[in-house]
């Protein structure tokens, strides 16, 4: 966690500041708790008027402090302002470098949050639990080393209890920390029958199952009921550990101070005043233990975005690769999988694609076709096996290079919020031509603004339809020589049709196009179709070919003309 | 600004910033009733137009005199990014200072406004069940503003005490659901006397009206209707003959709470005949058990907390012995050892006892929710995401958990230290103990300083961060786009981030002195410097005993933190209470129930029970009361038959199906299976007859055997794979690891399509007369579609089916199309005598370019 902080933390120099005079602050406090001594024992002696000359340094010291700490908030508030700003770019940049297969649900909603939510906890970060930690942690032993002047029986004595206090601490947390995972998991596990069946209600009623299944979820929850209540039990020694050590300690230090008293070590007003020097120098501990309960957020906010941080990075080379004309492009030996328990989408996958020809990829869903078309993409890198592009590896290419090869068309088209020219985000190419291709200036001529039209928040101004043919514009544009299309699967209307077959027909600039399509409209100028089931290759060769054999594919279009054909209440 | 006299002075204090505003014409809306629209450029940086807002203006004195007057108007209509908005005045004779410069008041004329403080009508998640509106004219622009805000469905009752017959002149927005009364003005009471005597529980209450007025309405709403204090919002805005005959001067400040102790002369105990409940009071009504409980819990909390403080005492009667020189020291110590073993222990009983009744109070709350999922209509788990009710079931209890073995607790340790610490150093020398509070002082005033100016900012603040969730998602979704495009792809997302931290940055930063002070004024340091100051004052002037300076020492230093600590400490409960108010709102929640069956109704014996014929009956249905969604719907489903409902999206006809497989009650007439009204069925004899598959699939942890045979547990193998390959899903089971026996999960996950076909091989097996259908529309893959469908055209055979369709050209073959429209049937008939008649159909097939692809993809389902 220190780590994080201090990453995010560039200002060096002022990080040390922050530190010394914290300490410095930490040392003045320790000074203004001793110098209690000498006071209140003069306001116990026979002449409480030789008070005045302490208190004056009483108040010099704590004036000073205040001094000091004005300058360590202000500093504070400076980090936590760098911290914010450092912060929230390190992870937009982060997250623009970590491999997608790291962004399932849970990560995605982490990363979101770290991005969009911990930015007020980052400004108070140093003042509220940094600064407040340091001090708490220090000021015990600043003033028992302060203690050394007076009494080095107590001074002893109060360096003893550091450790054993802050290890109390330690345990306290971490029992009640334990003991609160325990519950959680009792409780979740209690919980996740209920949850079942509320989910399986439709199924449950349906099936006249609900009796049956009610009495066993309750028979369940009771068996599980004796367990939780043993585990709650665990919740105590943690909450009252600490406690009882800090009264303890307060209890022995009290103790030695009028033993020492009664040996005649100490005067009487000594001895009061060193009372009140000990519950001085107990008081960081309490405040230690109230500062844990409200700074959860902020220590939240902090694990969220270490979180992101050290999610594994896609990897890039150094070698530099040329990003014009057309790509011969071969996978060898490719396997793939999302995550290192789950089974592999692709093993031993070998697929070359010449250049300057249009493939098609065809296949049934969870096929593993979306995943070539990725890995062709640089979007996953291969778990193992190469991609070659013109025989470069591209694992050895720099990240823009590696960038560079490549245009796409998406499934679901992906606008951000801006005008339509800069979605486009091109000032080169023929714009014309692309949207004319795309069908893009059929919905330019019908938009008030035209070219300068905002299309909203992720593209919502415009339909799905239109969505897609900016894309598909956008990706015609980017001059990269390998061009993919993922076809959307939901039906699309003619002007769609026409802009995705526009866009893997023959292009002007004769680069190297694969297309995952689903309908036979969109393939009918691809020079080659592969056809994939399960991570293999099946059939591989022209659409005529294919279609004459009676094969998978053959029989793949057959059965899409019949679910198209489909009508219910006639007998089939 | 000395002309602004002490409250102007007091704003001041609180930061709150002039700005000028140039009036850009009037209009008058009524005879006594003047709008003065208004611009500012600044304005709109500090303020906020939300629904109910006010703003301070300094109006000149009408007398020529040298002073200015502050009068609070609400603001009726703004366009923020332009800096214009509008004001209503209210005219009246005598003018007043607000009225007689509104009158005068000429395009270019410039006037002063801050807008410091103000209020915000929001709608809450869960909305009411009415709003009860209480006001007048003075009232009038922000109660237009409450039912501009309040949704077309929830019922608005509007009570508006007449001062003068032009008031009915005034424009009020219309509401669907709005019901005005307009009550003459009689005395204070008239107004509050009106308002119906009836049910309001549940309803929310607006209330702006004259002082004395409110005092009576407020009596009414709370003390007569039961009102809770979270659901009435109440404000006097301005007082009966106030200010020397100036005779509405309206002014935001409410009212002190306290009003005279006069005895409502109406009724002076709450009638007891209505059973009132609110939802806003359900957590207390699910509580209720632990009441005792919890105080006794209190009790001994308080008890821990005292003996816990004890060592202080203790300390400061042992610094008073050695300082007299006394021996018996060690029975000091002995009781301190007694107390700390006594408090321990007691603290240990008590958390292991709380923990016991908590225990016991979840399981109970566990199995009646057990009890409550089983017996809901399907239609509530439809209405809500599993997340919903995932929180519902599993983190609601949890805190439940929370609330009562720990929030209770901390709250009272929270309020019984600081508490038994003032009683204590007040009683050893009220001086210093009275110094202690200038540092509070200081922390409040900074607080509330503070509070007050960055008000806009944080109502700003919370738009940023709704924005930024968006913008951070939006950034997430697009990488792969962002990846391939490169980085000019997110330069928008770059753009708002930066943004955005410099909104946080200047929202922030000019806090950051307010903070250190109150930092530093709560230091212990700081209390220990004040009180040794004054202590030893005391103590060398000779009117203070030394030794009473001792208990300030030991507990003085901490007490700021501790009293601030009130607030963190009593924060626990709140969100405990929410979550035991969802829990109880579920519980009572109402539930399906058997009606007993009707002695008239045709005695059907076991041979007809299989025919499946369906009638509706002038079936209606609403979710609201008086919002309806199905009306006067009669139909008969012929045994063996294929009806279609078609109709654009929110026609109702997913709910006319829903109706079927009793998702929901029918609101009026009734719907019969085979001559037998729906709700004199029990559950299990009703899904005997109705079966139902969905787009939404609902598998049961388990095999694939389980799923399949759920409806039929000693269905043999042979029937099982029977239904499995007439659902088109043998094949791929038998390419599952474990074949029939395989529990699904995440190693053995089966497609979109593929749980549909699982699905309609469990129908298939529960061979059930009468079917209600979702004709599926979002697949994966069009051969995924295939095998759905065909198992659909097995499955359909020779059954009585209701089929929602969401494309046109699927249904053109059933026996008979009914087409919905808002709710009722337009027209019935095959697809050749439709398309002839030349109705709602034919535009419908028109329009879907008798192919393509949907209606509506995503349903009204709700």
């Amino acid at each position: 966690m220190i780590r994080t902080l201090l990453t995010l933390l560039p200002q060096r120099g002022r990080v040390t500041a922050h530190l010394g005079l914290t300490l410095l602050s930490v040392a003045l406090r320790a000074v203004s708790a001793v110098l209690l001594v000498p006071l209140v024992a003069a306001l116990f002696g026979p002449d409480p008027e030789r008070a005045w000359p302490w208190m004056a340094l009483l108040a010099a010291a704590i004036a000073a402090g205040w001094a000091v700490d004005w300058a360590v908030t202000a500093i504070g508030f400076d980090l936590g302002f760098a911290l914010l700003d450092t912060g929230q770019h390190q992870v937009a940049d982060q997250v623009a470098r970590t491999r997608l297969t790291w962004f399932d649900a849970a990560n995605t909603a982490t990363a979101r949050q770290a991005i969009a939510s911990t930015g007020p906890d980052l400004v108070g970060l140093v003042i509220y639990l940094v600064t407040p930690l340091l001090s708490a942690v220090a000021l015990p032993v600043a003033i028992a080393l302060a203690l050394l002047a007076v009494s080095w029986q107590l001074a002893l004595a109060a360096l003893v209890g550091i450790p054993v206090l802050l290890g109390a601490y330690w345990a306290s947390g971490r029992i009640g920390r334990a003991a609160d995972r325990a519950a959680a998991r009792a409780n979740s596990a209690l919980t996740e029958r209920l949850v079942e069946f509320a989910r399986t209600q439709h199924a449950l009623r349906a099936a006249r199952r609900v009796d049956p299944e009610r009495s066993e979820v309750g028979a369940a929850l009771d068996r599980q009921h004796g367990a939780t209540v043993r585990l709650l039990t665990m919740q105590v020694p943690g909450q009252i550990l600490f406690s009882v050590a800090s009264q303890l300690a307060l209890l022995l230090l009290a103790g030695t101070t009028v033993a020492l008293a009664a040996n005649g070590d100490l005067t009487a007003p000594e001895a009061v005043a060193l009372i009140v020097v000990i519950v001085r120098y107990l008081e960081p501990f309490t405040a230690l233990a109230e500062l844990s309960g409200g700074v959860e957020s902020t220590v939240g906010a902090l694990r969220r975005i270490r979180t992101v941080l050290q999610a594994p990075r896609t990897g890039s080379g150094t070698a530099r690769a040329a990003a014009t004309g057309s790509a011969r492009v071969e996978l060898r030996g490719v396997g793939f999988r999302y995550a290192p328990a789950d089974p592999p989408v692709l093993d031993g996958f070998d697929l070359t694609l010449e250049a300057g020809t249009a493939t098609a990829i065809v296949g049934p869903s969870g096929s593993g076709k979306s995943t070539v078309l990725a890995l062709l993409a640089g979007l996953h890198e291969p778990t193992s096996g190469r991609i070659l592009v013109n025989g470069e590896d591209t694992a050895e290419l720099t990240a823009d290079d590696r960038r560079s090869l490549v245009s796409m068309v998406f499934q679901h088209p992906y606008l951000f919020d801006g005008t339509i020219r800069e979605n486009l985000l091109t000032d080169a190419g023929d714009v014309d031509e692309a949207a004319r291709l795309a069908r893009v200036d059929t919905i330019v001529r019908r938009l008030p603004d035209g070219w300068d039209t905002r299309v909203g928040e992720a593209g919502t101004a415009l339909s799905g339809g239109e969505r897609q043919r900016v894309s598909i514009a956008r990706a015609l544009l980017k001059p990269a020589p390998l061009l993919l299309v993922d076809e959307a699967t939901s039906a699309l209307d003619t002007e769609n049709e026409a802009a995705v077959a526009a866009a893997v027909a023959a292009d002007r600039l004769g680069r190297t196009r694969v297309i995952v399509a689903h309908r036979l409209a969109s393939i009918r100028h691809v020079d080659r179709v592969v056809f994939i089931e399960e991570g293999r290759i099946v059939e591989d060769g022209p659409v005529d070919e294919l279609l004459d054999a009676g094969g998978r594919f053959a029989e793949f279009w057959r059965r899409q003309d019949a679910a198209a054909d489909w009508r219910l209440g006639t007998k089939t | 600004m000395a002309k602004r006299g002490f409250q102007g002075a007091v704003m001041r204090g609180f930061g709150a910033r002039d700005h000028e505003a140039t009036v850009t014409g009037t209009e008058r809306l009524a005879p006594n009733f003047l709008r003065v629209h208004l611009s500012s450029p600044t304005l709109f940086g500090d303020a906020e137009a939300a629904p109910t807002a006010w703003l301070r203006f300094w109006f000149p004195d009408p007398d020529g005199k040298d002073v200015e007057h502050q009068r609070a108007y609400t603001i009726s209509a703004a366009d923020e990014a332009a800096g214009t908005f509008a004001v209503d005045v209210v005219l009246h004779e005598p003018a007043g200072p607000a009225c007689a410069w509104a009158v005068a008041a000429r395009p270019g004329d410039r006037i002063a406004l801050t807008s410091l403080g103000s209020s915000k009508f929001e709608l809450p998640e869960e909305l009411p069940a009415g709003y009860l509106l209480v006001g007048d004219s003075a009232s009038i622009p922000a109660i237009s503003a409450i039912l501009r805000t309040v949704p077309p469905e929830v019922p608005v009752e509007l009570y508006l005490e007449e001062h003068d017959e032009d008031d009915w002149a005034i424009p009020v927005p219309g509401h669907p659901r709005l019901r005005t009364h307009w009550v003459p003005r009689r005395g204070p009471q008239s107004l509050a006397a009106a308002i119906e005597d009836r049910d309001w529980s549940d309803w929310y209450a607006w209330a702006a009206t004259e002082s004395g007025t409110l005092k009576h309405v407020r009596t009414r709403l709370r003390d007569e209707f039961g009102f809770p204090k979270t659901e009435l919002h109440q404000q006097a805005y301005w007082m009966y003959g106030r200010a020397m005959g100036k005779l509405r001067a309206q002014s935001e400040e409410p009212e002190p709470e306290e009003a005279p102790a006069a005895a409502p002369p109406e009724a002076p105990e709450p009638p007891r005949d209505r059973q009132v409940a609110w939802r806003s009071q359900a957590g207390g009504r699910l509580l209720a058990p632990l009441r005792s409980a919890l105080i006794a819990a209190g009790v001994v909390q308080g008890l821990v907390t005292l003996v816990q403080l004890a060592p202080f005492f203790l300390l400061v009667e042992l610094a008073r012995r050695v300082i007299a020189g006394e021996e018996r020291l060690w029975a000091l110590g002995a009781w301190a050892v007694g107390l700390m073993g006594a408090g321990a222990l007691l603290s240990s009983l008590m958390l292991l006892w709380l923990h016991a009744v908590d225990a016991r109070f979840e399981q109970d709350v566990r199995r009646r929710m057990l009890d409550k999922l089983a017996r809901l209509p399907l239609g509530w788990f439809d209405a809500r995401t599993s997340g919903q009710v995932k929180q519902l079931v599993q983190d609601d209890t949890l805190a439940l958990h929370y609330l009562v073995t720990h929030a209770v607790p901390d709250a009272v340790a929270a309020v019984v230290a600081p508490v038994a610490v003032l009683v204590y150093l007040f009683a050893v020398d009220w001086r210093i103990a009275l110094v202690l509070f200038v540092p509070i002082l200081v922390y409040v005033l900074s607080m509330s300083v503070m509070a007050v100016q960055s008000r806009a900012k944080t109502s700003q603040a919370l738009r940023w961060a709704e924005r930024m969730n968006g913008e951070a998602g939006g950034y997430l979704e697009g990488q792969p786009v962002i990846r391939v495009f490169g980085g000019a792809a997110s330069s928008t997302f770059r753009a708002r981030l930066g943004e955005y931290i410099a909104f946080l940055n200047a929202w922030q930063r000019p806090f950051t002195r307010q903070k250190t002070i109150m930092d530093l004024a709560t230091r212990p340091a700081t209390f220990l410097l004040l009180i040794v100051a004054f202590g030893t004052l005391l103590v060398t002037t000779g009117s203070m005993d030394p030794v009473a300076l001792l208990p300030f020492l030991l507990l003085g230093t901490t007490f700021g933190a501790r009293l601030l600590g009130i607030g963190y400490g009593l924060s626990g409960l709140r969100s405990g209470l929410l979550a035991a108010r969802r829990l109880q709102v579920t519980l009572e929640e109402r539930e399906l129930e058997t009606a007993p069956r009707a002695q008239n109704g045709t005695e059907v014996s076991k041979g007809e029970v299989s025919a499946g014929t369906v009638e509706f009956d002038r079936v209606g249905f609403s979710y609201r009361p008086n919002v309806p969604v199905l009306q006067d719907i009669t139909l008969t489903l012929e045994p063996g038959t294929v009806t279609a409902l078609v109709g654009p999206s929110g026609s109702g006809k997913s709910t006319l199906a829903a109706l079927l497989a009793r998702f929901h009650d029918v609101g009026a007439g009734a719907i019969r299976i085979n001559g037998r009204d729906l709700r004199e069925l029990t559950p299990d004899e009703l899904y005997t007859q109705v079966g139902f598959v969905f787009q939404q699939v609902h598998l049961v942890h388990g095999t694939v055997r389980d799923n399949i045979a759920l409806a039929v547990p000693d269905a043999t193998d042979e029937q099982v794979e029977r239904a499995a390959r007439d659902a088109q899903i043998h094949e791929r089971i038998t390419r599952l690891p474990n074949g029939y026996g395989t529990v699904l999960g995440p190693d053995a996950a089966l497609s979109g399509g593929e749980r549909q076909r699982l699905t309609i091989a469990r129908a298939m097996l529960a061979e059930t007369p009468v079917l209600v259908l979702d004709e599926a529309t979002a697949f994966a893959d069009p051969e995924s579609e295939y095998h759905v469908q065909r198992a659909l055209s097995r499955l359909t055979a020779g059954r009585t089916v209701l089929v929602i369709a969401h494309r046109l050209r699927t249904v053109t073959g059933a026996d008979r199309i009914v087409v919905l429209d808002r709710g009722r049937i337009a027209e019935t008939g095959t697809h050749t005598e439709l398309l002839a008649g030349g109705g709602d159909y034919r535009r419908l097939w028109d329009a879907d370019g008798s192919s393509a692809p949907a209606l509506a993809t995503t349903e009204e389902h709700r």
